[in-house]
């Protein structure tokens, strides 16, 4: 439909969009275009950020950001990651139970910390009895950032990072290139607090920025970073492949995190819109004086 | 050893030596010596105390841990897909009691020795209970260790192949570096012979005394596990399934009369039971009856159909030494030189 198609003007008088219309009648048609713009534009902004990203928040000090229930963490924004079962091949592995996590993240500019909370009616802590299992969460981070590892723990070219937090009150730094294959490393930065309110855990994991160790991941503060998360309920007999785990993500670290991506989109869009609304209007004014 | 290059002995792929052993069921009285021998070696302490790698249960009866055969693993029908096991409670294998040794021995009470509480279950609790009717009542002693297995579940079972069948002799072990505690070998072991370590959060099970017949036991020398060895009525023998001059080649593979327990979870094992034949049942009045006491049901239950033929056989052999004849069945089976009973050092100039 040409005449919808004000941005393209048209010679023959009788297809344009200005000819037939007064001064007001574009000045009203251009912002009915703007406001259905905006209205369609509405829900993605509402709903903020492209789909696997995870913001990052900046702060000067790193204040109780190690707490789990920290002030410093009210004005992060929080993503939720939905979760599914990893199909590993243990018995049950599809028998998972938990199904999103949200997760904050901040960074000072020594440490990165991960805020991660997820719904879990029971603290399974313990792992003293047979058949007792502890809730755990996990996150995964490339070993090194030229290429995205496979998702299900890397593969021997290609390895992974794990921080590991347990119910049992213990976190470890892991390494994997592949399913089955975690080893512990050495990662006296890692560190993890955990608090268990109102049926939630709520598990905030900090480390070291940078790293030049060969196999331990350099977060670096100029570049998005894969991310992915596992969770484990311990009640359910989930351990090892039966997990809740989600897709990769990526914590937004690169050069818009300033202002998050979603900000510059909207101003484009606005911008793009007004140029639009100009030019339809002096369009619109041209033809009406005849010119 | 030459015999093991065109070996006849199916052995799992991979490994040059199957170690085995065969327990012959009519000699075990139920002393429980191999049980303590085991755990004074390997299962003291450190969370290793509701353990018994090597356990003796009164058949019938609901074993150790409690109703183990009901608790599924091994493998279905096509030996492919691993069936779904349970994780026993500590409750099934009998928590360790505390006793009133305190009061007793320092503070001069005059009750008798006894656990202070939760003495309702263990291992061996219904002792020489059995099945039947007086005076056809039986039961039998069944001493259990892990079976070595040629296609073991609980290898298949770990998804970090931290549990392992080595390659020297077939011995199932677990690499104490690479386990995490997932217990997926508990679940998948169907006769419940690996064990959750709660204190180092690790699997344990029987490592058929590797040490020892490595000859790191006692007086460096090469020794069989110690349930073996201390056995008061020396019913084991111990030796390599694929060592066809031994007698465990023979009683497994040529009299075929000693027999696997429970062949049907497919696992395999490398531990054979000569079956028990009890004495035949008498009347009320106290006549010797021509029928068998033990059921052959439920011998067929434990040790399935090839228990018929290994009976029948063991029969036909002890008749034949009734009648003066030669016997080279009931030669092994009633040996007591202990180097026919342990073959452990055939392979080592291979
Ligand atoms: S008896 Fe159980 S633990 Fe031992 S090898 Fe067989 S399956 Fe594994
Ligand atoms: S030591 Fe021998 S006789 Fe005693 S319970 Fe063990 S296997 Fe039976």
């Amino acid at each position: 439909m040409r005449e919808d198609d004000g941005s393209v003007p048209d010679r023959t008088p009788e297809s344009t969009l200005g000819s037939k219309l007064s001064r007001e009648h574009v000045a009203a048609l251009a912002l009915v275009v703007t406001v259905v713009a905006s209205a369609a534009l509405l829900p993605t902004l509402a709903d903020a950020r492209p789909a696997y990203e995870i913001p990052v928040d900046y702060q000067q000090s790193s204040a109780d950001l190690s707490e789990p229930s920290g002030e410093a963490w009210d004005s992060v924004p929080a993503a939720s990651v939905p979760l599914s079962s990893a199909g590993a091949s243990v018995p049950a592995a599809d028998e998972t139970s938990v199904e999103s996590v949200r997760v904050e993240v901040a960074r000072t500019n020594e440490r990165l910390y991960l805020r991660l909370s997820w719904a879990d009616a029971t603290t399974d802590t313990s792992t003293d009895e047979i058949s007792g299992f502890a809730d755990a969460v996990a996150v995964q981070l490339p070993a090194n950032q030229s290429e995205r590892p496979p998702i299900a723990m890397g593969s021997t070219s290609n390895r992974v990072n794990v921080w590991y937090w347990s119910g049992t009150g213990e976190h470890e730094a892991l390494l994997a290139g592949g399913p089955g294959t975690t080893t512990e490393i050495d990662e006296p930065t890692l560190r993890a607090n955990a608090t268990h309110e109102d049926g939630r855990w709520t598990v905030v994991f900090s480390r070291s920025m940078a790293s030049d160790r060969a196999n331990v991941t350099d977060v670096s503060p100029n570049r998005d970073m894969d991310v992915a998360l596992a969770v484990w309920n311990g009640s359910n007999m989930e351990r090892s492949g039966r997990k809740a785990t989600s897709e990769w993500y990526y914590l937004a670290l690169g050069p818009d995190t300033g202002g998050p991506p979603y900000e510059a989109i909207l101003w484009s869009v606005a911008g793009l819109a007004i140029v639009f609304t100009t030019l339809v209007t002096i369009e619109g004014i041209r033809r009406t004086r005849g010119e | 050893m030459s015999q093991s290059d065109d070996s006849t002995v199916d052995l799992a792929e991979g490994i040059d030596h199957q170690v085995a052993m065969v327990m012959d069921l009519n000699k075990c009285i139920g002393c429980q010596t191999c049980t303590i021998a085991c755990k004074t070696n390997w299962t003291e302490s450190g969370g290793r105390e509701y353990m018994y790698w090597n356990n003796v249960e009164t058949k019938p009866g609901s074993g150790y841990p409690r109703d183990w055969e009901e608790m599924g693993g091994g493998w279905d029908e096509s030996g492919e897909e691993r069936t779904p096991g349970d994780l026993p409670d500590r409750e099934d294998y009998g928590r360790a009691w505390d006793f009133n040794h305190e009061a007793i021995m320092y503070e001069g009470s005059d009750e008798p020795l006894r656990p202070l509480e939760n003495a309702d279950w263990g291992p061996n609790w219904d002792e020489d209970e059995g099945a039947g009717e007086y005076p056809n009542s039986y039961y039998f002693y069944l001493p259990r260790i892990c079976n070595h297995c040629t296609h073991p579940s609980c290898v298949e079972a770990c998804p970090r192949s931290a549990i392992y069948k080595r390659e020297e002799d077939g011995i199932v072990l677990v690499d104490q570096d690479r386990c995490r505690g997932y217990r997926y070998c508990v679940e998948g072991c169907p006769y419940k012979k690996v064990f959750y370590n709660a204190e180092t959060k690790t699997s344990e099970k029987c490592i058929f005394c590797y040490p020892r017949i490595e000859g790191e036991g006692p007086e460096g020398e090469v020794r069989p596990p110690s349930c073996a060895e201390d056995c008061p009525p020396q019913l084991r023998h111990v030796g390599f399934l694929d060592d066809e001059d031994g007698p465990i080649h023979k009683l497994v593979n040529e009299y075929e009369v000693a027999v696997r327990l429970h062949p049907e979870y497919r696992t395999e094992p490398n531990v054979y039971y000569i079956p028990p034949y009890a004495p035949p049942q008498t009347s009320e009045g106290g006549e010797t009856l021509d029928a068998e006491r033990i059921p052959r049901d439920y011998l067929e239950e434990l040790f399935g159909p090839k228990v018929n033929e290994a009976l029948n056989t063991i029969s036909r052999e002890r008749d034949r030494v009734r009648r003066g004849e030669e016997s080279e069945l009931m030669e092994i089976l009633s040996t007591v030189n202990n180097d026919d009973q342990y073959r452990l050092e055939v392979f080592d100039d291979a």
